[in-house]
């Protein structure tokens, strides 16, 4: 399941030993498209990585705080500290790869 | 939302024999490009070696297509493909704004050859404040400073359109002729040369001077394969093709021009009917399964 979140309930993600954090909008057409990928990666990848996702509309703050630019972005932390970002949309298999390649 | 077999996108030799062996092969088809087909089939001089149309003009082989395609009782949907998603067992292919998409299960890509380079830092910066897509991206640039480099005059629209949140449009036209767009969008007739910024989009340096930007909007008439369609390999600036004009990416296959040279009509359109017919064998496939 992807967890979706708003400013206040950030720190759920910082604990996280591996975090994706999706920021997304309700008027972005590749967010919308990645949004089911996003949906079945989270369940494939269960107890290893956890997914959230955030609306940039309804937290600016945190979009600022990382300078998201461009939607969808993928920000990928590790216990708490920024180790990477995708942005943009990418087809499963893809996507899957990247995100195993964080897993050691 | 109706689900196609085949989606064939561009109408130069390569999709428009696609569409015609996909045709003849009962699979349901849609068909996007200009629908008075790819310019560079209108504007070519003279043709020699294309099989039964001895030496004909860019005009009268447009004619003939034509008259072909209707024969079959093939339409062409009128329109530019924008974004491509490749969904895992369908595809999506949007053309306008985000209302317009379309689904089907397997694609042809036959937009022609990748003309325009990317620009110095473009790549780099590419979601980092360099965008493709206005109606996608305006929201985040509320209030902001951006470019435009628009290279057809229908990307005055998109300015216009930005230019209702942002804080300011400087429109660089890369065509001639008139512009007009809304009094809120500054137009400045300058050529791009690069694009600055460490982390993200700081300057647009173009042959006149340099400008302090946070978004650059590239608008182009042909978008490049994998910006196109996120996940697509390329080789060079080509899409990398197999014998049977696969892709890297299953149900994705490619023809004509953008597949790499030799650039003849006649290649394009028997690779066009290759890719067709890996499609249709692609189709059969999966039903089995």
């Amino acid at each position: 399941m992807v967890k979706v979140i708003r400013e206040a309930e950030y720190g759920q993600v910082q604990e996280c030993p591996l975090a994706v954090l999706d920021f997304s909008a309700t008027w972005c057409g590749p967010c919308k498209m990645i949004a089911p990928i996003l949906e079945k990666l989270s369940e494939e990848m269960k107890g290893k990585v956890e997914f959230f996702k955030t609306d940039v509309d309804e937290s600016p703050m945190l979009a600022a705080r990382f300078g998201i630019q461009n939607i969808p972005t993928l920000v990928i932390l590790k216990n708490g500290e920024e180790a990477g970002r995708e942005t943009g949309f990418k087809p499963e298999p893809l996507l899957k790869s990247v995100l195993e390649s964080y897993l050691n | 939302m109706k689900r196609y077999d085949i989606a064939i996108i561009g109408t130069g030799p390569a999709g428009l024999e696609a569409a015609l062996t996909a045709q003849a092969r009962n699979k349901s088809l849609l068909l996007i490009g200009p629908a008075g087909l790819s310019a560079k089939v209108t504007k070519a001089g003279s043709v020699r070696n294309y099989l039964g149309l001895p030496n004909t003009s860019g005009a009268a082989m447009q004619a003939a297509f034509l008259e072909h395609l209707e024969s079959a009782g093939i339409r062409i949907t009128d329109g530019q493909a924008r974004n491509i998603y490749a969904m895992g067992d369908y595809f999506a292919i949007q053309t306008g704004d985000a209302d317009s998409m379309f689904e089907a299960e397997t694609l042809i890509l036959a937009t022609g050859l990748p003309l325009s380079k990317s620009l110095p830092g473009e790549d780099r910066l590419l979601g980092r404040g360099v965008s493709y897509c206005a109606t996608c991206d305006a929201a985040l640039y509320r209030g902001k400073k951006t470019a435009v480099i628009g290279y057809t005059p229908k990307e005055e629209d998109e300015a216009d359109f930005l230019s209702e949140l942002a804080g300011e449009v400087l429109y660089f036209p890369q065509y001639g002729g008139d512009v007009r767009t809304a009094p809120a969008v500054k137009v400045i007739r300058e050529k791009p040369a690069e694009i600055l910024g460490e982390t993200s989009v700081r300057i647009l340096k173009t042959d006149g001077g340099e400008y302090e930007v946070d978004g650059i909007f590239i608008l182009r008439e042909t978008i490049a394969p994998d910006k196109l369609m996120p996940g697509l390999e390329l080789e060079g600036s080509h899409v990398k093709v197999g014998p049977q004009m696969e892709t890297n990416i299953p149900g994705c296959f490619a023809a004509g021009d953008i597949t790499g040279p030799p650039y003849q009509y006649i290649k394009a359109a028997g690779q066009g009917n290759v890719a067709a017919l890996s499609a249709v064998g692609f189709l059969t496939a999966k039903q089995k399964q």
